[in-house]
């Protein structure tokens, strides 16, 4: 090191220097591809959803969405209404699946009425779906999916997804084993009350042939994350109850 | 070798074995603990680092004369948080799927002590071609670890390997899983690996008695 | 209440060291001796104890979207986010050199004993994991985001303290030659992880009902019975 780069003045013009650098490196870059990435993101949340109710490319042990392209055209071609539910009110809304569900959450706890839910109707084969995100904190970050779901809430498909979970414990939330154990479970218990779907550990039933138990099989190692899946279905899908509850009244 | 002067290659073929960043040098551990459940995120991790550590060795043997030593330790985490970002955020707007594989690797790449270990004990200085090479050597020593310690707990603990059921299938009770073979959960939780790593230890220096400690 | 629980969760439950394995270069390489460990522990918590408010408070009035709320509402919009990560470091690393200097003008005594250590921290990814921890499960106030950093500090040094002291011991066992040093540190580290992973029984009692959410999002790892019996290997060594 010469003496010239020990100076107080050098050291501080250097950092100066560098944090602008540094800064318009980093802001270019985001403010260009920031419209690249919304409609990533946009693109993502389509398919996810449409993967929720069953429309999807899955192989035999993989999970594939629709391609990127056509995920516009096929969303608008299954997805029939798409709901606001905000306290007692319903209104439709073209773009209510780009809500950010972590803000509503916030807003949620607040003041619950104010919190706005989306919900998805679909409709595939002449079955109608109800899709509903849902979105918690699993071991170190961010985890959401969207579950779809009959009248009845019995779950007819769900898709999860995560930030940075523990890559093969974890992370395996958003794998076809974990998901598909979820389909055909009931969130209600037998009395008609909401009861919500466990991640349980040392279930008796790791095959998941017992579709009323409100259980599926916990992920070894994963009993973090797990307990976030179980937690956001009780959460947030418990919010949807009225909803149907006035679609059977009614 | 044939572009390689010996004491290039040397670079290269050190940090593999007797100078390995995680076994000798003690550097990059805690990314070897977290992502080594499984052998697909190990190889994933590799490959980053390899390519963090190459460019930002690179870089930072650049800018090793500018450098006021006051401040050297933000200077260098800046630039590794900045290469990382960059490439990041360039791989979500043009490579969505791939960066979704990647995010969960965008933190534990920056907290890489193994990168900072790097440029302050050879990047600082040593020229950009030497620095080069020897990010690359590091990162491969590096990898060459996290895939034996990934092989290892997949495949005693879920029975895959790359996600495929070599063993058979623990429900169906096929396989080895027929003659009463069970996975072993614990090696999954994160305290196997550092005992898997110091199995990797005991091997290396049984082998090579240069390295043991007294 | 709360601050107690967040206390003892941070020490016990989630401990750096042995739940999330944070910090593992320093704490393997830095461990040798009982005094050099207490220095650097001591250097940990103080770090973590500053950066982890600071980089709350950048956050939440800088970093999340929305945060520029303050500045007027036509910044409300703006997400910067994705600068989370080198603002942290960029506190952290300094908060690290801030530390050295005035240690170095005002102690020259402590900076001799502690001195050496300081620049390593900033490379202890267990300074960063706490600020990005907190960011990640949304610590409420500015107190909780001290005591958590205060109190993940703590954890820190009690491990480093451990394993010191029983690296001090050990010397004197007859190891096999070639797991001497290193290797043996690496077992060791992951038995006393395998036991640590017993606390987390602690908060996972108690009433199931009423704060569902909160309460499922403390709920830690509670590990079959095979951990207690290796906890049991644990203490014999600890002894």
């Amino acid at each position: 090191m010469s003496n010239k780069t020990d100076s107080n003045v050098y050291t501080i013009l250097f950092a100066i220097g560098m944090v602008v650098v540094v800064g318009t490196l980093l802001a270019f870059t985001a403010a260009s591809l920031k419209p690249n990435i919304a409609e990533n993101v946009r693109l993502e949340k389509q398919q996810n959803i449409l993967y929720a109710m069953g429309v999807n490319e899955n192989d035999e042990s993989s999970a594939v969405f629709v391609d990127k392209a056509q995920a516009p055209e096929l969303f608008k071609q299954y997805i029939t209404k798409q709901l606001v539910i905000q306290g007692d009110d319903i209104s439709e809304d073209d773009e209510a699946y780009l809500i950010d569900i972590k803000k509503q959450k916030a807003i949620g706890k607040d003041d619950p009425s104010k919190r706005k839910l989306p919900l998805f109707v679909g409709e595939k084969d002449g079955k109608t779906y109800y899709v509903a995100p849902i979105y918690g904190k699993g071991l170190w970050d961010a985890i959401w999916g969207y579950v779809s779901m009959d009248e009845n809430m019995v779950v007819q498909g769900a898709y999860f997804d995560h930030k940075g979970e523990t890559p093969g414990l974890g992370a395996n939330i958003k794998e076809r084993f974990f998901m598909d154990d979820f389909i055909g479970e009931h969130l209600l218990g037998d009395n008609g009350t909401f009861k919500g779907i466990d991640v349980a550990k040392g279930n008796a039933d790791p095959k998941n042939e017992n579709k009323t138990d409100n259980e599926v099989d916990a992920i070894a190692g994963a009993t973090i994350t797990g307990n976030g899946v179980t937690a956001m279905i009780k959460s947030d899908l418990k919010l949807y109850k009225p909803y149907f509850d006035n679609l059977k009244n009614n | 070798m044939g572009l390689l002067s010996k004491k290039d290659a040397k670079l290269i073929t050190d940090p593999l074995a007797d100078n390995n960043p995680i076994t000798i040098q003690v550097l990059g551990i805690c990314s070897a603990l977290a992502i080594t459940a499984e052998l697909k995120a190990s190889i994933v991790m590799a490959i980053s680092v390899l390519f963090v550590l190459g460019v930002g060795n690179v870089v930072i043997s650049l800018m090793r004369n500018i450098i006021p030593s006051k401040i050297r330790i933000i200077v260098q985490l800046t630039v590794v948080a900045a290469l990382v970002i960059i490439v990041d955020q360039v791989l979500k707007a043009f490579a969505y799927e791939l960066s979704k594989t990647l995010s969960v690797f965008v933190g534990l790449i920056i907290t890489n002590c193994i990168i900072m270990g790097r440029f302050e004990a050879f990047a600082l200085g040593n020229g950009p071609w030497k620095s080069f090479l020897d990010g690359i050597g590091n990162a491969l020593g590096y990898g060459v670890i996290l895939i034996i310690v990934g092989f290892f707990r997949e495949l005693l603990g879920s029975g895959t390997l790359l996600g495929f059921k070599v063993l058979g299938d623990p429900i169906e009770k096929t396989g080895l899983y027929a003659i009463g073979y069970e996975n072993n959960g614990f090696m999954l939780l994160s305290p196997m690996a550092l005992i898997v790593v110091g199995i990797i230890i005991w091997v290396q220096r049984s082998r090579n008695k240069e390295l043991i400690e007294d | 209440m709360e601050h107690i629980e967040l206390f003892f969760k941070s020490i016990f439950i989630d401990n750096m060291v042995f739940a999330t394995f944070l910090g593992m270069c320093s704490y393997l390489a830095v461990s040798k001796k009982v005094s050099t460990a207490v220095g650097l522990g001591a250097a940990v918590i103080f770090v973590l104890a500053v950066t982890v408010p600071v980089n709350w408070l950048l956050d939440q009035y800088i970093l999340q979207p929305g945060a520029l709320k303050w500045l007027g509402a036509e910044y409300a919009d703006y997400d910067l986010s994705f600068l989370s990560f080198i603002m942290f470091i960029a506190t952290i690393a300094t908060m690290v050199q801030l530390v050295e200097i005035v240690v170095e003008k005002f102690s020259p005594s402590l900076y001799n004993s502690l001195g050496i250590f300081l620049p390593l921290i900033a490379v202890n990814c267990a300074i960063l994991g706490g600020s990005l921890f907190m960011q990640s499960r949304e610590i409420e106030t500015i107190g909780l985001a001290f005591n958590y950093g205060f109190s993940s500090g703590i954890g820190w040094f009690l491990a480093i303290l451990a394993i010191a002291a029983i690296r001090e011991k050990i010397r004197y066992s007859n190891v096999p030659a070639p797991l001497r040093g290193l290797g043996i540190t690496f077992i060791i580290t992951g038995l006393m992880a395998i036991g640590f992973m017993s606390f987390g029984g602690m908060l996972t009692g108690g009433d199931d009902e009423g704060k569902e959410e909160t309460q499922t999002a403390k709920v830690e790892q509670v590990n079959e019975n095979e951990d207690n019996k290796l906890a049991e290997n644990t203490t014999t060594i600890n002894e």
